[in-house]
């Protein structure tokens, strides 16, 4: 690209100013104030706007500062520039009541929208950072160090590889990263069910483990007291006579049955009338109240002393049958077979679950995938780095070497933070070259930057940038421009540019602002 | 029905009595029917097994022995042959001598396995055995191997994500000019994998409402896993499409909507229609080109391609502008 024609109609201090431009050197000469930086400011306003801030920034802003010192209503400019060998007409106003912006081939009336970034295609992507990292180029403003030294390099290093073309490597690396999140994700949730569900069949496996405990400790105590009682029997054994004596015993003696019959009927015979059958009732009641306590007596001493102790320990479970205990021992053997081997099915359940699924092994494949594209990525932005690390290296030092007339062959990086000249065979830190030498590897370094960045070649714009040059070296520094790049502006203050292009005899198109 | 024959496996794990007693009770209601059955690698005849204690209907006969037995029905001509696991696998190859036949005009072999851990067999084998008719048992899939001679009844109804296609049992008849055999699907419900071309022109709502229109002609009772392959359009990811089917819930949190589609998985294997040579030129010398370089040598089933694919959509997605 190149920029045939400015026209400022009203913009800052100059009104309807038009400047033509050409190929080659082209020289704006001006004093202090007399606008260089306008034109400057111009020339980035018109190809890629200004901004106008609000409230407090509002004083600060270019958009304010430029506002034209005659009729701040009408704040505008028209710029030619060529392009893939067609000339475009950008123009655009900056007022405050509306900004308005057109864009048309003058060669065939083709009109653009800058909406819709047709203008960033004719730039070749090129924004406005960019623009002010390279192919516009003020003085430095700090001194030189090494860490200076190194963001530049970096700088340069990041933008050419990974930045051309229309790659966001940074932004690819990110939406990877959060995919294999996501996958991951998945994947968890995944093995949270499986674990949910294992958990699920070992809780129900020590519910049936419980229950066979239970069932186990209940047939040890049926058991128990099967072999009690077997005992038992064999010890009542010995004993049964005496038992059913005991039984069959009469609690009260018939002799004294018949002793009180006849103590009842005797009264009615030896006692007259009538007194005698109320000697007899008397004497009956009397005897059965006899019987009734000689009954009482004995059906207590009926229980003998251990008989007594056993119903205290287990009163209830002696009542029941022998016949009802083997029936329960039964069934609750049973029990603890049928549950045994529910507990060995739900054993081989859990090992069933850990074989993996399909739907988990193809997220843990997607998640792979991920990883080695992202391995993949970084190694090789890692290799594009170096290479352009060393191609820009080597652009750079050619440009040094030039600049330098030969007195700086070759640029190094060292390690990750150190940049070293190579001088007349001998090797020096950035920080010991001097402030003007900074300055032309800063230049050097802008110029090999917008070179790997973009395909076109951009018009390359120096606002002072010779101050601290000595004689030879913007001899060699002009002459070098002059060979290689198809259009530079230079501004400046002094006059010793100008002397130096007569001196070489170079051709170069002189504006006085 | 003559015969009920079943090839072990009745018991996905050792049966417990109380499903034995169903078994049993349903058994019963057979009439005429004799049934033979035997004890599969899953049902194996464990040492405390049930089956070992059991007792059968006089018309259901259990083949409990390792080594071949035989059981002749000579009312309905027919002897069966067959052996039962005593342990979960049998690596042993099929000894055609240890088959038997019984006295009867009519043999049946009841057979579990064919796969390598469980009895090998192959075909000729079966055919050397020269059995009017092999039923075979283990593998889910209804399938016959020999026609009229040999087959597989599968499960009745599918038991595993697998299964897919229909399931059903066998029936046949063998008279003195030979063996019949038939296949007759039941399962009430079936595991369907539904492979769905995609084209560029497929977006998320369309995805969506092939989906739904597939289930709606299939019927709700089935179980779906849709298998997406072809070229989607780069812009479309079908990733929304499974939350709105809510498959990362589990079924019980499902909507109701969704609880009846029934749908259990939807794998997406397509791939972005990136014309890879095409980009690779185009970004000769970016990072781009020189990813799409480290892996075009890698085929399309591979992980690298498949990096391959995540990266260059990651790099197209972000692209600036």
């Amino acid at each position: 690209m190149r920029i045939r024609e400015i026209w400022l109609k009203n913009f800052g201090r100059f009104c309807d100013r038009r400047i033509v431009l050409h190929d080659g050197i082209q020289l704006f000469y001006g004093e202090n104030e007399a606008g260089k930086s306008t034109i400057h400011t111009f020339i980035k306003g018109m190809l890629f706007g200004m901004e106008r801030k609000r409230g407090r920034f509002a004083a600060t802003d270019e958009s304010h500062i430029y506002e034209p010192w005659d009729n701040p209503n009408y704040y505008a400019g028209t710029l030619r520039f060529e392009s893939g060998g067609k000339i475009f007409c950008l123009q655009r106003s900056f007022e405050k009541s509306g900004k308005n912006t057109k864009l048309f081939c003058e060669d065939d009336g083709e009109e653009f929208s800058v909406e819709n970034k047709d203008l960033d295609m004719l730039l070749d992507g090129l924004s406005v950072s960019s623009y002010e990292n390279t192919i516009s180029c003020g003085q430095l403003k700090v001194t030189p160090d090494a860490s200076l030294g190194m963001a530049l390099r970096n700088y340069a290093t990041n933008a050419c590889a990974q930045d051309k073309g229309d790659i966001d490597l940074n932004a690819a690396l990110a939406r990877l990263k959060d995919r294999k999140r996501d996958v991951e994700r998945k994947i968890k949730t995944c093995l949270d069910e499986r674990q949910k569900k294992q958990e699920v069949t070992e809780q129900e496996a020590s519910f049936v483990w419980a229950d066979i405990h239970k069932c186990t400790e209940q047939l040890n105590q049926i058991k128990e007291e099967l072999a009690i009682r077997d005992a038992e029997v064999k010890e009542k054994g010995k004993l049964p006579e005496k038992d059913t004596e005991a039984s069959s015993e009469w609690r009260i003696h018939p002799i004294e049955l018949v002793g009180l019959l006849f103590l009842i009927v005797l009264p009615l015979f030896l006692v007259s009338r009538p007194w005698n059958y109320l000697m007899a009732i008397i004497i009956f009641l009397c005897a059965l109240i006899y019987t009734w306590n000689r009954m009482k007596v004995s059906k207590q001493q009926e229980k003998t002393e251990p008989e007594i102790l056993l119903e205290e320990i287990c009163p209830e479970e002696e009542k029941v049958s022998r016949e009802e205990l083997i029936w329960e021992q039964n069934r609750v053997s049973g029990e603890l077979k049928e549950k045994k081997t529910q507990y060995e099915n739900l054993k081989e359940q859990l090992e069933d679950l850990d074989i993996t699924d399909d739907i988990l092994t193809s997220l843990q494949q997607t998640r792979e995938a991920i990883s080695l594209a992202c391995a993949k990525l970084e190694s090789l932005s890692r290799e594009l780095r170096k290479q352009t690390d060393q191609m820009l290296n080597g652009r750079v030092s050619e440009i040094v070497c030039a600049f330098t007339g030969g007195k700086y062959e070759r640029l190094f990086v060292q390690g990750d933070n150190q940049i070293s000249l190579l001088t007349e065979g001998r090797k020096i830190r950035i920080e010991q070259v001097s402030r003007g030498t900074a300055e032309q590897i800063y230049l050097a370094l802008r110029i090999a930057a917008a070179e790997f960045l973009y395909e076109e070649e951009f018009p390359l714009i120096l606002d002072d940038t010779f101050g601290f040059y000595d004689e030879k070296r913007l001899e060699n520094t002009l002459k070098w421009l002059a060979e290689n790049k198809k259009q530079v502006f230079i501004f400046t203050c002094q006059k010793r540019e100008e002397e130096t292009l007569q001196k070489l005899d170079i051709p170069y198109t002189m504006t006085i602002v | 029905m003559d015969l009920l024959l079943i090839a072990g496996d009745l018991f996905h794990r050792q049966p417990l009595l109380r499903e034995l007693k169903e078994v049993r009770y349903l058994f019963e209601k057979l009439t005429v029917t004799q049934v033979v059955l035997i004890a599969g690698n899953h049902d194996y005849m464990k040492s405390d097994s049930y089956y070992r204690t059991f007792r059968w209907p006089e018309h259901v006969h259990m083949l409990t022995g390792e080594t071949m037995q035989i059981i002749d029905f000579p009312n309905i001509h027919t002897s069966v042959c067959g052996c039962s696991y005593h342990t979960r696998e049998k690596k042993e190859k099929l000894d055609i001598k240890s088959l038997k036949k019984g006295q009867e005009p009519f043999e049946i072999l009841l057979l579990h396995g064919g796969d390598e851990s469980h009895i090998p067999f192959t075909k000729e084998d079966l055919i050397k055995a020269d059995f009017d008719y092999t039923a075979l048992g283990h593998i889910h899939k209804p399938q016959i191997i020999i026609e009229g001679k040999a087959a597989y009844s599968g499960a009745l109804e599918p038991i595993d994500k697998n299964d897919v296609g229909a399931h059903g049992y066998i029936t046949g008849e063998i008279t003195e000019r030979g063996c019949n055999i038939r296949f007759v699907p039941v399962n009430k419900r079936s595991y369907i994998h539904k492979e769905m071309k995609v084209t560029p022109e497929f977006t998320e709502n369309k995805l969506r409402e092939e989906i739904e229109n597939y289930i709606q002609r299939n019927g709700n009772e089935h179980f779906y896993k849709f298998i997406l392959n072809g070229f989607r359009d780069p812009d479309i990811s079908f990733d929304s499409v499974e939350n709105y089917f809510d498959l990362r819930n589990t079924y019980t949190h499902r909507s109701s909507e969704n609880q009846k589609r029934n749908i259990l998985e939807i794998v997406d294997e397509t791939q972005p229609s990136y014309d890879f040579a095409k980009l690779k030129e185009q970004h000769e010398d970016d990072i781009l080109g020189a990813f799409i370089e480290a892996f075009s040598e890698y085929p399309s089933d591979s992980m690298e391609h498949r990096a391959l694919c995540e990266g260059v959509q990651a790099m197209m997605d972000t692209r600036k502008g």
